[in-house]
């Protein structure tokens, strides 16, 4: 009933080609596409862009790790940032794709702490939805890698708001909802989209969520059993880690008698976040909520970000202390439940000056991906200073997510990922022209399939075959 | 006992003090968008006294008259309408306690009257005031097929003296609301009753309004044949409800989402030759040659609505465009909520419409003065003229920029919210 959501994406990597055989002999084939190539400078640039290097210039460039550059030259090779800086003092390669920027603006491509899309994919009917296991409140061996479906359109979407990066996660159902997935918005299996050498985070939640539970009669029933769940997963976890510790220390004496423990790999992830390699990502939204998530990593010691912190300015002093950041979720109104009903514009700003680090994120199916720009716009119209607002999409959320040596600012060596905005990065009538990932266009407003990704309509064709999205 | 009097003083001063200061106010704007035939976005002044806007003047160098409390800002428009909403009586906790807008225990309750809910001290109805809305349209939510009569009130702001919501009122019954599409269908499910189609809910629609056809012919036929109170015939309040409806007094609002949908509204709306209107009309842009034909006008939005429901799936945020450009009227609306936001704001609505192609001017006229006609209400709301309610919100910047701040809203004349 609901292929709709399947068809335009998939075509986007079309299986066909595996198949192709040549029809044409070979060296007519080169013939024709060398002449191909020159008449048809774009596909050209295009092409080159695989391996070959592109220069961006014009722009007005915000490269997040100093001020902005009037008139920016951007370049990149294989996929990396070689060179950044003003125009007439970056030397421009030989050779390169030119693309011309001028009047517009170049930032990097933006980082999304909080979201869930291709794990609540679009449309989020039941079939689908894979973000909550509500079977059992502690679940730290769910991977979300296991549900991400790389065809979802949110992820399109997603793209056309400039989202090049995401930590996808399980969703607030539970205690414990599994290890996220940091991943690059590319590729068709989720394979390509995690990003190498990260081991994602973990999703903790407390407040309303859990306490569902206690509908069925379940734990958590309160929030008291949330942080006792909370604290004797971590509990076992210590335990688990101090019998591997004896174990390999009497291994490594030269012990040939000692027993190894038994493998609990469900525990495992857990014992990374206590070994500081894995972050805790902790929905929390009350303030005496967000008292007990900072508790808790004071308890185990643990590296942990507070996500929406709706009420985390009224706490601004204790997560400036202990260095947490927030990752805020900027929501129209507040309500729609009790824990979000002093949810506040103003609250970054505050947070801001109380020197924590704010991050924006969409909290994707909650807000849009497509609109990301504008939580951090509207933490600007709170308040927050733009330079703040500008690296809470950027630089901010990639560190929460251990992936600052990477990603978030445009810096020589880190990934190609960057974006171009037809104006000011916080203006409504500012559109995202153009998404880039690791050198490679993923997404072009010019384009008018891509258009429907970042206006909508992407699924008329497949339900209305005879249309198309716009036309009568 | 004189202490008890001087308390007695104090508090009625302190509770009817906000009513009877700032009678007269002067708006001073670089901007000032009348939304009238003038010429648009010049600086100028906006008289107001006893709750009605005594003149507006043009020129950069306008001084207020004495004894006016004068306001200053970049952009001065008219107080914005939501043509369809929730708020007032959905509110913001959503807890049982507060959620009000949907009977949903039969699918047809034409009897029941948003004004019946309404709470003025709702805190999302402050909340919108805060965002320069200034008069809604109340309607009843989205879960049954005949969800019963929308009425139209003033807001309050924070700053507000209280009010009733009979004092609020513009109209205590503006609108019958209809919903078609995936809502109503599923509202009734679980308990195994219909509607369980779109078969059902047409035809639950379709059916009400035929008896309510046969009940007045049957009033009539009792009223010419001498109107004996022996034979009066039984009074059915659903059917009563539904009266001015079939006779074109009262509009009929049917909120749709499919084309399909949305063809089933102009349907049944042309079969019962209705006063109707669509609303959020998400996929209108595929069927707006048939909207244009049938002359309806379009209640579009919520603009940032979530296209995730496979009947919103194709939400676009250039819908006001693409139904403006076809030569349908229109307005937004922001209508129901059932999680986070628990209420869309009008005026950051209107924004993403006006950057998809509709435009600051056009966007604005899409939330006053075509609202205002759209609702029938132009006499009162709607734009800044000699005449017309003392509603205005001022601003420092374009009024949809993210950055820009509402710094004051005015209703009927009095100060409901000001910039700290």
């Amino acid at each position: 009933m609901f292929e709709l959501s399947g068809i335009l994406p998939r075509l986007a990597f079309p299986e066909g080609r595996m198949y192709w055989r040549p029809i044409i002999p070979i060296p007519l084939a080169a013939l024709l596409s060398t002449v191909l190539l020159v008449i048809l400078p774009r596909t050209v640039g295009q092409e080159a862009t695989t391996q070959g290097m592109v220069v961006v210039r014009g722009a007005m460039i915000y490269p997040i790790s100093g001020p902005p550059i009037a008139h920016g030259i951007l370049v990149v090779a294989n996929g990396k940032i070689v060179a950044v800086g003003e125009e007439g003092k970056v030397s421009m390669p030989a050779g390169a794709t030119i693309l011309d920027a001028h009047g517009k603006v170049l930032m990097p491509g933006i980082v999304d702490s909080h979201s869930h899309i291709g794990i609540a994919p679009n449309p989020l009917v039941a079939d689908s939805d894979d973000d909550n296991e509500m079977t059992g409140p502690i679940e730290p061996g769910l991977r979300a890698m296991d549900a991400i479906d790389p065809g979802d359109p949110n992820i399109r979407m997603a793209t056309a708001g400039g989202v090049t990066t995401a930590n996808i996660l399980p969703g607030s159902g539970n205690v414990m909802g599994g290890q996220s997935a940091y991943v690059k918005l590319r590729g068709k299996t989720v394979e390509q989209m995690v990003i190498p050498g990260s081991i994602g985070g973990m999703k903790m939640a407390n407040g309303t969520n859990p306490k569902n539970y206690g509908t069925r009669k379940q734990a958590p029933m309160t929030r008291m059993e949330e942080a006792a769940l909370a604290r004797a997963i971590y509990e076992k976890a210590q335990q688990y880690k101090e019998k591997w510790d004896v174990y390999n220390k009497a291994v490594a004496a030269g012990d040939k008698t000692a027993k190894a423990p038994d493998r609990d790999h469900d525990i495992e992830p857990v014992v990374e976040i206590l070994e500081g390699k894995r972050i805790v990502h902790n929905h929390t939204h009350r303030a005496d909520d967000i008292m007990t998530v900072l508790r808790l990593s004071d308890e185990f010691h643990y590296r942990v970000v507070v996500h929406h912190g709706s009420e985390a300015c009224q706490v601004a002093d204790e997560l400036a202390k202990r260095h947490v950041p927030v990752s805020y979720t900027m929501v129209d109104s507040p309500g729609g439940k009790l824990e979000t009903i002093n949810i506040d514009i103003h609250c970054p700003a505050i947070l801001e000056k109380a020197g924590v680090k704010v991050a924006f994120n969409t909290d994707d199916p909650i807000t849009p991906s497509r609109l990301l720009l504008r939580q951090a716009a509207l933490g600007v119209r709170g308040g927050m200073s733009e330079e703040a607002a500008l690296k809470g999409l950027t630089i901010y959320p990639a560190e929460m997510l251990d992936l600052g040596n990477r990603v978030g600012t445009l810096e020589i060596g880190k990934d190609a990922d960057f974006i171009i905005l037809s104006g000011p990065p916080f203006s409504v009538y500012t559109h995202v022209l153009e998404t880039w990932i690791e050198g490679q266009k993923v997404f072009d407003r010019s384009n008018p399939q891509d258009l429907h990704y970042s206006t909508g309509g992407f699924s008329v064709a497949s339900r209305y075959p005879s249309l198309q999205a716009g036309g009568n | 006992m004189r202490t008890l009097r001087y308390l007695g003083l104090l508090l009625w001063v302190a509770y009817f003090a906000p009513a009877l200061y700032a009678q007269k106010i002067a708006v001073l704007a670089d901007h000032v968008y009348t939304m009238g035939s003038e010429a648009q976005g010049r600086p100028g002044m906006v008289l107001m006294s006893s709750g009605k806007i005594e003149s507006v003047a043009f020129g950069a160098e306008l001084q207020a008259p004495v004894g006016y409390q004068v306001l200053r800002g970049a952009y001065a428009t008219p107080g914005l309408i939501d043509v369809d909403t929730t708020a007032g009586i959905s509110g913001a906790y959503n807890i049982p306690q507060d959620q009000d807008q949907d009977e949903a225990t039969d699918p047809n309750t034409a009897d029941v009257r948003s004004l019946d809910s309404f709470n003025p001290n709702e805190i999302l109805l402050k909340y919108v005031n805060r965002y320069g809305v200034t008069t809604i349209q109340s309607a009843p939510g989205p879960r049954n097929p005949i969800a019963g009569r929308a009425g139209i009130f003033k807001t309050v702001g924070p700053d507000s003296a209280p009010a009733t919501a009979d004092q609020l009122a513009i109209r205590s019954e503006s609108a019958m609301i209809f919903n078609l599409g995936d809502v109503p269908k599923s509202t009734y499910k679980a308990d195994h009753k219909p509607p369980m189609t779109r078969m059902k809910t047409a035809e639950i629609i379709r059916h009400a309004l035929w008896e309510a056809k046969a009940y007045q012919e049957k009033w009539e036929k009792w009223k010419k044949d001498g109107a004996e109170t022996s034979k009066q015939p039984s009074r059915d309040p659903r059917l009563e409800a539904l009266l001015p409806v079939v006779n074109g007094a009262l509009p009929a609002i049917f909120t749709v989402h499919r084309a399909d949908d949305i063809v089933t509204a102009i349907r049944i709306g042309s079969e019962f030759h209705l006063k109707y209107m669509l609303a959020s009309v998400t996929e209108g842009y595929l069927v707006r040659e048939a909207i244009r034909q049938a002359g309806v006008p379009c209640l579009v939005g919520p603009i940032m609505q979530r296209p995730e429901s496979p009947e919103t799936a194709n939400a676009t945020y250039e819908i006001a465009a693409l139904l403006q450009q076809a030569g349908i009227p229109i307005a937004l609306m922001t209508g129901y909520e059932g999680y986070v936001p628990k209420n869309r704001i009008l005026l950051f609505e209107a924004g993403i419409a006006a950057a998809n192609g509709l435009g600051l001017e056009k966007a604005l006229r899409a939330v006053t003065m075509d609202a205002a006609q759209i609702l029938g209400i132009q006499d009162r709301a709607g734009s800044l003229a000699a005449g017309k309610d003392a509603d205005v919100a001022l601003f420092d910047g374009d009024p949809f920029e993210y950055t820009s701040h509402v710094l004051g809203v005015i209703v009927s004349g009095q100060v409901s919210y000001l910039r700290k």
